[in-house]
């Protein structure tokens, strides 16, 4: 039998939400998944490179979320705090997983096989390029193949945004560590996307 | 400067993480090597073009099945300890 339909746009906004999640309204944390569960996902699957490991991490945020909310000061908008649980959560995820690292992968110069081979400009406008979702596709597919010390880095400092500092301290790496894996992604990155821009 | 070296430094430069006597080496590097201007500017492309990755979202139609499956579990999650404790 399916559960009770939920009325998922109950709230006008964010601060209503809020306020409904600390009077624990009871839909009011499906109306928080409903709406930031895309977003916390592309961050876990963006980290893990694995779509079951990042469902685990989805409902382990949301479940500590819902249950810490309390602890949620406001400051930082609901989107952001729960990224950076899931971010958490999906590192603290990484560490138990990966007893195993392959040396290269953590190699701190550049590899032979990572010099730049393909050496063709590219037209495309960057900020237009952003909306076109075959784009997207191939990049997220080009991240998933990265290894996995050099995506965490990359996801953390170019696409979170995150500084050289604040990524060595998330991931327990000297920031000389951060600085030669991100070089590193950025350059497997540039040539698998090389391809892609020389056949549009 | 080589074409090795300025590779090398290529992150430290884009992301002004380098000395100026140093900046000024890629600079002549760059104005005389056409190969290195490439994968500066490709370089600096990639970057702009993840930028607002951070902000997307997952593919409508994965999203309805994906929340049905994390409110299922919602709904089963253990008891908080703090609620047991009023
Ligand atoms: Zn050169």
């Amino acid at each position: 039998m399916p559960g009770p339909t939920i009325e998922l746009t109950i709230y006008e906004n964010e601060e209503a939400l809020l306020a409904g999640l600390r009077r624990r309204d009871p839909d009011s944390c499906a109306c928080l998944i409903k709406r930031f569960a895309p977003l916390v996902y592309a961050q876990a699957i963006r980290l893990l490179g694995d779509a079951d490991e990042a469902e685990g991490i989805l409902q382990q945020t949301f479940i500590k979320a819902c249950d810490k909310l309390d602890t949620y000061e406001g400051r930082s908008g609901l989107g952001s705090w729960l990224y950076r649980i899931a971010t958490n959560e999906a590192l603290m995820h990484l560490r138990q997983r990966s007893p195993h690292v392959n040396l290269a992968d953590v190699a701190e110069t550049i590899q032979e096989d990572e010099m730049p081979h393909r050496l063709t400009s590219w037209t495309f406008d960057p900020a237009a390029a952003a909306l076109n979702s075959e784009l997207r596709m191939v990049l997220e597919q080009a991240l998933a193949t990265l290894p996995e010390a050099l995506r965490v880095v990359f996801v953390l400092r170019d696409i979170q945004g995150l500084s050289t500092e604040e990524t060595a301290a998330a991931l327990g790496l000297g920031e000389s560590a951060v600085k030669v894996r991100l070089h590193r992604a950025r350059l497997r990155l540039r040539e698998l996307l090389s391809a892609y821009m020389q056949e549009h | 400067m080589t074409c090795e070296e300025l590779i090398a430094h290529l992150s430290s430069y884009i992301d002004h993480e380098m000395d100026a006597a140093l900046v000024a080496e890629v600079q002549e590097h760059i104005a005389h090597c056409r190969n290195c201007r490439v994968v500066l500017d490709t370089t600096r492309r990639l970057i702009v073009l993840v930028h607002d990755e951070g902000q997307r979202v997952i593919p409508a139609d994965q999203r309805s099945a994906l929340f049905e499956r994390l409110h299922q579990a919602f709904l089963k999650r253990p008891q908080a300890s703090n609620e047991s404790a009023v």
